[in-house]
């Protein structure tokens, strides 16, 4: 999708189809939410097939829905492909469970990623993040888009545990999860991509875990963690394993590529921004909450309401699917002045609810940002200029905000 | 773990060769009705036909981790996941099945 959004146009909101896959890969929905945002903060929609599903697209709501539990559960699932069929993995897989479970078992996993503990890794992501943008440096065309999917397996895959010869095809399989009907990633009808993906992932994690304890011994990984760790006062049990796991590989992989290679397009785009940032590096962590705000990759999470619940000045039935759009929420312009203005130097970026917002807040954010500035450093201290090589290519998907080509041509930095 | 998903796929099309009995391609219709016998107990259905689609049966990947750790207990064959989520019908399984043994 558009990042920067197009010229304004005529909406009717009731012909509004947020599932329209080509909005995504060819459209501009930006100036659908501002539209929803001012009109509608709370919009129905029926699919043809009759599923239905509530959105909500002001701050302050998305923030509510994705915040309380109490009124808006996990447990039915919460990724809108899979609106309407409740989630299997319910209760087990950490993203599909509510406190209190969900509290202990987060607890658990996340004591080993916290800002703090992921500081540790700092040295070996710099000199990953340096390899990876050597081939770019020779000035011939690079292919940022493809080539950044790869970027959290490079980055994470030491982490997590993960051998190098895995990550080409795990790279595939959580792309599959994310974008089942892109051209790129699609296996036969995108129920079978979705089940193919899904089941590989799992049973990867699940041949791993096996050998492991074959093996014996822990070798300090993330996935070694959750093998070892209690949640409340028991170890995870092997579904949880293999879920959480799974999990993780997805969560690391689908989004931090699209931050990367949306936020080097804005920068392409305003080379003033781009200036400010070589001017001055100690503005890079700001413009890595800006990069997550203006892309916003993690477009969308979903939940199911737990009663009639008003909100946005209507109610959504108990059971009713509400839609909690991120990328909407991060242009409401009561929060972020100008909102469609990528400014590097905003004050206030870090309210962004990229990494959503509440008790499922993204668990491998410090990880995420440290590697964005990390990234954005090394690209400002090497790269003189950046410039398009080609059409971008945007995913062809409703829940991840993502491009899949972002073709561009560099000049080396001459005075560092 | 790779195959020829897109032989697979084209075999499962409109294309009048999806074995409703005894085909040349060789999967007899009383396995295709031993796997739908399969899925059903899986998948909580009474009835399950072997020309039935296992997503719209409401399949997922965990149902499908289990049918295919059962083929390979029952039939000794170990199904590729990608073949048999393309195949998408017990009739199709069957003829995995077969092409299994033929190749053992």
């Amino acid at each position: 999708m558009r990042l920067t959004p197009g010229p304004g146009r005529d909406i009717d909101l009731d012909d509004v189809d947020l599932f329209d896959l080509d909005l995504y890969t060819s459209g501009d929905p930006h100036p659908i939410w501002d539209v929803m945002r001012a009109k509608a903060p709370l919009h129905h929609q029926v699919l043809p097939d009759g599923r239905e599903f509530w959105s909500v697209t002001r701050y302050e709501d998305v923030c509510r829905v994705l915040g309380d539990h109490r009124e808006f559960t996990s447990e039915r699932g919460t990724v809108v492909t899979h609106l309407g069929q409740d989630d299997v993995a319910a209760g087990k897989l950490l993203t599909s469970t509510d406190p209190p479970r969900h509290t202990q078992v987060r607890r658990a996993i996340g004591s080993k990623l916290t800002a703090r503990a992921v500081k540790s890794w700092e040295e070996l992501i710099r000199q990953s993040i340096v390899r990876f943008l050597q081939p770019a440096l020779d000035g011939s065309p690079f292919d940022l888009a493809e080539q950044a999917l790869l970027l959290p397996a490079i980055v994470t895959g030491p982490l997590l545990g993960i051998p190098q010869k895995d990550w080409d095809e795990l790279v595939q399989l959580t792309a599959m999860v994310t974008a089942p009907c892109d051209p790129h990633f699609q296996h036969g009808s995108e129920a079978a991509t979705l089940a193919i993906s899904h089941h590989e992932l799992v049973t990867y994690v699940t041949d791993w875990v096996a050998r492991r304890r074959a093996a014996g011994g822990e070798d300090g990984s993330l996935l070694d963690h959750l093998m070892h760790v209690n949640a409340g006062d028991a170890p995870l049990t092997d579904e949880e394993i293999a879920l959480d796991g799974y999990s993780i590989l997805l969560g690391a992989n689908v989004t931090t590529p699209h931050t990367v290679s949306g936020t080097v397009h804005a920068l392409i785009e305003r080379p003033e921004q781009f200036d400010k940032a070589q001017a001055d590096p100690t503005l890079i962590p700001n413009l890595v909450e800006e990069g997550l705000r203006w892309t916003s990759a993690a477009c969308n999470f979903m939940r199911y309401a737990v009663d009639d619940i008003h909100i946005g000045g209507g109610t959504v039935p108990a059971g009713g699917a509400v839609v909690a759009w991120i990328g909407s929420a991060n242009r409401d312009a009561s929060q972020f002045p100008d909102p469609h203005t990528f400014d590097i130097t905003r004050s206030g970026a870090k309210r962004q609810v990229a990494f959503g917002y509440g008790p499922h807040f993204c668990i491998g954010a410090p990880l995420a940002r440290m590697t964005l500035r990390i990234f954005f450093e090394e690209l400002c201290r090497r790269f003189g200029s950046i410039e398009l090589a080609g059409e971008p290519q945007h995913l062809r998907s409703y829940f991840i905000a993502g491009m899949t080509h972002l073709p561009i041509a560099t000049r080396k930095r001459h005075t560092p | 773990m790779e195959s020829s998903p897109q032989a697979i796929h084209q075999r499962g099309g409109q294309d009048g060769t999806s074995p409703r009995q005894d085909g040349p391609s060789g999967a007899p219709l009383s396995l295709a009705l031993d796997i739908a016998r399969l899925w059903g107990e899986h998948l909580n259905r009474p009835e399950v036909g072997v020309e039935d689609d296992f997503f719209t049966l409401g399949g997922n990947s965990l149902t499908g981790i289990k049918i295919i750790d059962r083929v390979a207990q029952d039939y000794g064959v170990q199904l590729s996941v990608r073949d048999f989520y393309l195949a998408q019908t017990p009739a199709r399984v069957a003829q995995l099945i077969e092409q299994g043994r033929a190749a053992a």
